[in-house]
């Protein structure tokens, strides 16, 4: 039988999406320990969700200084007795500040963990602050700040962020050279005692852990110094936005970094879902309108890619590119036509459907692993979501239709209040 | 431990199959015997933009990746000096379209001039975006050329200069296509939820019908033994100076290999690592300063990279590294300190095999290279280093003769 190339194997659509069954559980002290329990590989992750993020910062750059400072030294170890005893049970002690929250992790092999946990713990409690630790991590701030002050995105990415949500919007929040001078141990030492002994959120295990890992969690946090944050109101000012195109020019730019984009709808927001597969068809995929036509059929840039990103207390959405500077005006304006195009015309329904297929596809690839599986039961449990939020998305996005979607379009990707940034030779 | 099961077509086709039910999706992992390494020196960065052609249709196939996302999977791929691999990754009862789409790319391309054109651009638009629009985005356009006099590792994947991309015709397309995109010049790794008959049943369906082909690999030119120190200084529009070492080391199979890659860690990688607490910390003459190896097929390098703190002048720097490397050399490295970055290696094996796709790549290298087996037999490789071993190859490799230096000023 001869074999016809032309025609493409039948395929099926994915029609569940399965999130798998976590456990939750209490410390004495009655924090959530969520445990997620998957893959093969005798790995585990362990991550304390604190209320130390840039929303909670009454200085700049002490979130993030905080964050990094914590495996600099405690009352017993300095920071390279630490870092040689965590290294020594080839783990990983990560620390990383967001916008709305901060989260420390633990990454080690299950049969390492109850060595692992007692360092990890006197890190993120009995941190000190050494003057001299503090000292080498300004120096070298200040040295990587002078780096990317000469590379384009960062400067396209800051300046984006502060012409779209204001200069003193916490997410819009860049150290600069004065900000890093200004910290010192003492506001660092009353933001560990304020977001993270009197701010633990919660826990959360993930990997292919041992009963014994999660009872030895359970055991050590019965009396820890942690209290849960409270439950006072954070002041989120509304953006103040300035409208139009800004340039900063750089006339020695072979490329120009360019971000335009708009406020946006956060994930609690009904058409959010909804929002971020129109977002796919638009700039969010390698099949994307912007991709195709500006990288793919023109040629005029290597990525460009269209972003939702929700935070706690508003959200952006924007498209981010590095564009050959000779043809950026060309660029920019099929962009903006593109942006016309999707709230004027409906969407055809081959590019829906591909579209559709491809992002459930996605999800059962994002699915696949623990960590990553936990990185989701985060957003659930952060934005309290229920445990459907994920296997709806089969339902929604096989309801959704060109109607709607250019409904959405007209609605939140409209040609208004957009903020254009561009970074390059004028 | 990994399973896997490996099988060769008659057209010259090497399958390896691995079997892993704790997924719902498929890999299709693609390798190519061919990296810049193999290209005309006149002719550079050619293997990496033929990469991105193979996206661009095929003989019967108009859209790659239309086709790919209709069946809800997703693609890519790189190119090092050495290999061009592909991968695609499907739910695993949609993986026959991943078979349909990459033996038809195998069979052939469709060679439009459009996508030539276009693919020219982008990728001219990457050489900018990551080589030349980045303070430092040259360096490794600067160290290769230093280092390799003789070898194709003389010039980066990306090619020498953005000319040899602009020449780029569809005759050399069509040439090195038909050379080099064989079934008897490639490796296949089925990783997933597929069964291994159904492996053997969609293989035969869609490669085994392509022919083989008489694909012809010039030996490459040995880099001789280095018996001089190199140096060259760079000036550019950067904000701070930067150094870079970059020794010589063994290829991928030398046994050495283990040992280049365990001083490295010792000296540059992580808080603990001697560098960090030496150099940055307690001296305060780098703000950054990374050791890594570049872990090519044939033999490569062993490099020390670091930013200076402002102040600091580059002899005060590289004499306060090779300090550090004479006090390597003279002194046992500690059982603890040994066992300190083997646990350390013994974990990263472990979250790299997490991932299903991770695990077909590795199997399709590790092919590559001859031995299947380091797959499963790397962590016995480290563990058998010990102290002398580390030694004996850090007096021998970390010598000036053996070291190429790139001083890379900040214009003031």
């Amino acid at each position: 039988m001869s074999l016809n190339r032309n025609i493409a194997p039948a395929f099926h659509l994915v029609d569940r999406l399965h999130f798998p069954a976590y456990e939750t559980r209490y410390t004495k002290q009655g924090f959530k320990i969520y445990a997620l329990k998957a893959g093969v590989q005798p790995v585990v992750r362990l991550d304390f969700i604190f209320d130390a993020g840039l929303i909670h910062q009454v200085k700049n750059a002490e979130a993030a200084f905080t964050a990094s400072m914590l495996s600099e030294g405690t009352n017993k170890r300095n920071a390279l007795s630490l870092a040689e005893s965590l290294d020594f049970y080839g783990s990983y002690f990560q620390t990383r500040c967001n916008a709305d929250d901060a989260v420390a992790s633990l990454y080690c092999l299950d049969k390492h963990f109850n060595n692992c946990l007692p360092l990890f713990l006197e890190a993120l409690i009995e941190s000190i602050f050494p003057a001299k630790e503090l000292d080498i991590q300004k120096k070298n701030s200040l040295q990587k700040l002078i780096v990317n002050e000469k590379k384009n995105s960062y400067l396209c990415r800051k300046n984006f962020y502060q012409n779209l949500l204001g200069e003193n919007h916490p997410y819009a929040a860049f150290s600069s050279k004065e900000n890093i001078n200004s910290i010192d141990r003492n506001s660092l030492e009353i933001f560990h005692k304020n977001q993270y002994l009197e701010g633990l959120k919660y826990l959360m295990l993930s990997g292919c852990y041992s009963i014994e890992t999660l009872n030895i969690i359970e055991k050590s946090m019965a009396e820890q110094p942690f209290s849960k944050p409270k439950e006072n109101k954070l002041h989120m000012p509304d953006p103040i936005s300035k409208i139009g195109k800004h340039l900063i020019e750089k006339n020695d730019s072979v490329q120009s970094a360019i971000r335009i984009g708009k406020i946006s709808i956060q994930r609690d927001h009904e058409d959010f879902r909804k929002l971020q597969f129109l977002n796919l068809i638009f700039g969010g995929y390698f099949g994307s309108r912007l991709m195709k036509n500006i990288r793919e059929d023109k040629g005029l840039t290597y990525g460009i890619y269209s972003v939702l990103e929700p935070f706690k207390g508003t959200s952006v959405w924007y498209i981010d590119s590095d564009m050959n500077s000779k043809n950026r005006e060309s660029g920019l304006s099929e962009i903006y036509k593109e942006l016309a195009r999707i709230c004027a015309e409906p969407i055809p329904n081959d590019e829906i459907d591909t579209a559709r297929n491809y992002y459930l596809g996605s999800f059962l690839r994002s699915l696949d692993g623990p960590f990553s599986l936990a990185d989701r039961l985060k957003i659930m449990i952060d934005n309290k979501l229920s445990d459907s939020y994920y296997p709806d998305f089969v339902k929604i996005l096989n309801e959704i239709g060109a109607e709607e979607l250019q409904h959405l379009a007209n609605k939140y990707l409209a040609n208004e209040n957009i903020v254009e940034m561009v970074v390059g030779k004028k | 431990m990994i399973q896997y099961h490996k099988f060769t077509l008659e057209n010259g086709l090497t399958v390896i199959h691995h079997f892993d039910d704790a997924t719902q999706i498929c890999a299709l992992n693609l390798l190519y015997r061919v990296g810049s390494r193999n290209e005309d020196p006149n002719k550079t960065g050619f293997a990496h933009l033929f990469e991105h052609l193979m996206f661009g249709g095929s003989k019967h196939v108009k859209e790659f990746d239309t086709e790919l996302q209709d069946a809800g999977g997703e693609s890519n791929a790189f190119t090092s000096n050495d290999i061009t691999n592909y991968y695609v990754t499907l739910p695993a009862n949609n993986i026959e379209t991943g078979f349909w789409l990459d033996s038809d790319r195998m069979l052939s391309l469709d060679f439009n001039q459009k996508s030539l054109d276009v693919q020219k651009n982008v990728v001219i638009e990457e050489f900018k975006e990551r080589y030349l629009n980045q303070p430092y985005g040259d360096i490794w356009l600067k160290i290769l050329p230093l280092a390799y006099q003789k070898h194709p590792y003389n010039w980066a994947t990306i090619g020498k200069e953005i000319g040899h991309i602009e020449a780029a015709n569809l005759e050399q397309v069509k040439e090195f296509f038909f050379n080099f995109y064989a079934p008897n010049n490639a490796i296949l790794v089925v990783a997933g939820n597929v069964s291994l008959e159904e492996t053997k049943r969609l293989v035969n369906k869609w490669f085994a019908p392509i022919e083989i082909r008489n694909t012809i690999i010039s030996e490459l030119e040995k880099e001789p033994k280095q018996t001089e120190a190199r140096k060259e200084h760079v000036y550019n529009d950067v904000p701070l100076d930067l150094i870079v070492k970059a020794y010589h080391m063994g290829g991928r199979l030398d046994p050495d290999y283990y040992a280049c890659d365990l001083l490295s860690d010792i000296l540059g990688s992580g808080k603990s690592a001697r560098f960090f607490n030496r150099l940055v910390k307690e001296k305060r003459l780098f703000s950054e300063l990374d050791t890594y190896i570049s872990g090519d097929a044939d033999p490569g390098l062993f490099l020390i990279e670091g930013k200076l703190m402002k102040g600091i002048s580059f002899e005060t720097a590289e004499a306060a590294i090779l300090e550090e490397i004479e006090f390597l050399k003279n002194n046992l490295i500690s059982e603890n300190e040994l066992s300190k970055v083997i646990n350390k290696t013994e974990t990263n094996i472990c979250f790299g095999d997490m991932n299903v796709l991770n695990r077909a790549m590795k199997l399709a290298f590790a092919e590559f290279l001859g031995d299947i087996e380091l797959v499963n037999t790397e962590i016995d490789h480290y563990l058998a280093v010990n102290p002398e071993i580390l030694q004996e190859v850090a007096k021998n490799m970390l010598v000036e003769e053996n070291c190429n230096t790139l001083y890379y000023h900040a214009k003031s």
